[in-house]
């Protein structure tokens, strides 16, 4: 074990060899910045469409149409074919007169528009609300429903899942990539920073050796050097990526179309999640950065 | 303190630096070791300070052999040997304090030991009032002491001097010598390599002298310092 006093010596080399190396420390800095930037986003995203995943899941209702000139007997037999599938909590029938009453409720002050539809100008037809255990299992219950004869659509919810889904598989791939890719970079960068300082102070560490430091002596220094990278860097990405998913929360709240609300009523506000992600950032940014310095030291600091 | 038993070193590449060396210096010696540029006096260098191996051959260094000792026990090895370069190998951005204090820093001594040993060194080599010097501001033979406090700093019993007079003015490489005669003679062994026949031949100590990777001649000094 080392001293205090020695500890607090070489940890003070390392970070004022970063600040002596400010050219290739901006430079890594700035790569592993982007690096986690574009991972913070990716989790962020990843979270929130699990979130709103979760949220269409608690709204696990799909709506069932119907051909308009469905007879009685065909409406019997959709009636007992739907309910003899498996996974559905309910199935619930409702009419055109429902269907219309519904819209109207939702139009609020502008229900008015909606009189002219009354009686036999009603557009809406009637449909079948089912309510499915599990929003997960929708993939397998879907082509039960859409092969009973006389159901023609499936409502959006059904297709908003699956879009979400589908959005969800393809981010988490591309960000996978990406970060794969920058977190290489950004370990030959570091790494590269770590040589051209273990080459400034080549001499030191010489005399180093011949005076008997020890190897952990010898080497302590530069990981201090990496991992401060490695936190700067976190630091950057932390403000810049809270910041920026404020500024959406924000914003989206003042979003008056539909889509503006679903996001906003949607979005994990930032308190709940601040701390993991600057951990995470900063837990990340120290490990790339001891990375970097572990593959430099053993490539070129020889001791 | 120094035993080398057939001692042989070839480089990868098939050069041979030593060849069969046989070699004993005892606890408290002055020996000079003498011998051409190329004629393997660094590869000795080298092999006592465990920065190479032998090819064959066993090397004793206080009766630890070096081909047994493990890669972590190298820096304590070295923690017993003061080495003085040709080139000083000084700090140029640190005092002349500084970087003496450093060879203790990075070997885990307190900062107390380090306040109260690092002017004793510096009065040991005659230059207490230089310490707050950088090394551009001393001469080389000023270097050269704060380059020989360091070595010291540790209370090594083995002092290696690696052409300490190459660097500086003749006047001055007696001074030198004097200086490592004085540790020398309170019982610290100091080896002292150098192609200078010259500065061998005014100190009459033991020279052993290598030629071409073997031990060609080894005669003790006899009588007094010859000046």
């Amino acid at each position: 074990m080392m001293r205090f006093s020695s500890f607090k010596y070489l940890t003070k080399t390392g970070l004022h060899n970063m600040v002596r190396n400010r050219f290739m420390s901006v430079a890594s800095i700035g790569v592993l910045a982007v690096c986690l930037i574009i991972t913070g986003v990716a989790a962020l995203f990843t979270i929130n469409v699990g979130s709103m995943m979760d949220y269409l899941g608690s709204q696990n209702e799909t709506e069932v149409y119907l051909d308009r000139d469905l007879s009685e007997e065909g409406l019997a037999e959709v009636d007992q074919r739907l309910r003899s599938i498996s996974g559905l909590t309910d199935v619930i029938y409702v009419t055109k007169e429902e269907a219309l009453a519904n819209m109207r409720e939702s139009m609020g002050e502008s229900a008015h528009l909606f009189d002219v539809f009354e009686g036999d100008e009603n557009p809406f037809a009637a449909f079948y609300r089912v309510v499915l255990e599990d929003v997960s299992r929708l993939p397998e219950i879907r082509p039960q429903l859409e092969e009973i004869p006389g159901v023609i659509e499936l409502s959006a919810p059904v297709e908003l899942a699956q879009t979400f889904t589908n959005i969800h598989h393809a981010v988490s791939v591309i960000c996978m990539l990406l970060v794969s890719v920058l977190g290489f970079v950004s370990i030959v960068v570091i790494s590269n920073t770590i040589r051209l300082t273990v080459f400034a102070r080549r001499k030191e560490i010489n005399i180093m050796k011949y005076v008997g430091a020890t190897n952990g002596f010898i080497r302590y220094p530069f990981f201090v050097e990496g991992v401060a990278v490695g936190f700067v860097a976190g630091l950057i990405a932390s403000v810049l990526v809270l910041g920026g998913y404020q500024l959406a929360v924000v914003y989206s709240a003042q979003l008056p179309a539909f889509w503006g609300q679903m996001v906003s009523g949607i979005l994990i506000p930032v308190e709940q999640l601040w701390w993991q992600l600057t951990l995470a950032f900063f837990g990340f940014g120290g490990l790339l950065g001891s990375l970097g310095t572990a593959f430099s030291i053993r490539k070129h600091l020889k001791v | 303190m120094i035993v080398f038993e057939h001692v042989s070193k070839v480089y990868p590449g098939g050069n041979t630096a030593l060849r069969d060396v046989n070699l004993h210096i005892s606890k408290g010696e002055f020996v000079f070791v003498l011998g051409r540029s190329g004629a393997g006096k660094s590869t000795f260098l080298k092999l006592i300070l465990r920065e190479e191996k032998a090819t064959s051959g066993r090397i004793f260094i206080d009766g630890k052999e070096l081909g047994r000792l493990k890669e972590r026990e190298v820096p304590y090895l070295r923690r017993n040997m003061g080495v003085v370069f040709q080139d000083f190998r000084l700090i140029p951005s640190l005092t002349a304090y500084e970087n003496v204090a450093f060879a203790m820093r990075v070997t885990d001594i307190p900062e107390r030991k380090i306040a109260s040993r690092v002017p004793y060194v510096f009065n040991l080599v005659g230059l207490s009032d230089k310490m707050d010097k950088f090394p551009d501001e001393l001469s080389g033979g000023e270097q050269q002491r704060v380059a020989l406090a360091r070595a010291l700093v540790h209370s090594p019993q083995l002092i290696i001097a690696d052409e300490p007079t190459g660097n500086i003015d003749p006047e001055l490489s007696m001074e030198m010598m004097e200086l490592l005669a004085a540790i020398n003679s309170v019982g610290i062994t100091v080896v002292v390599v150098t192609h200078e026949h010259d500065l061998v031949r005014r100190f009459n100590k033991r020279v052993i002298t290598i030629d071409d990777g073997t031990v060609v001649d080894d005669c003790a000094g006899i009588g007094e310092v010859l000046l």
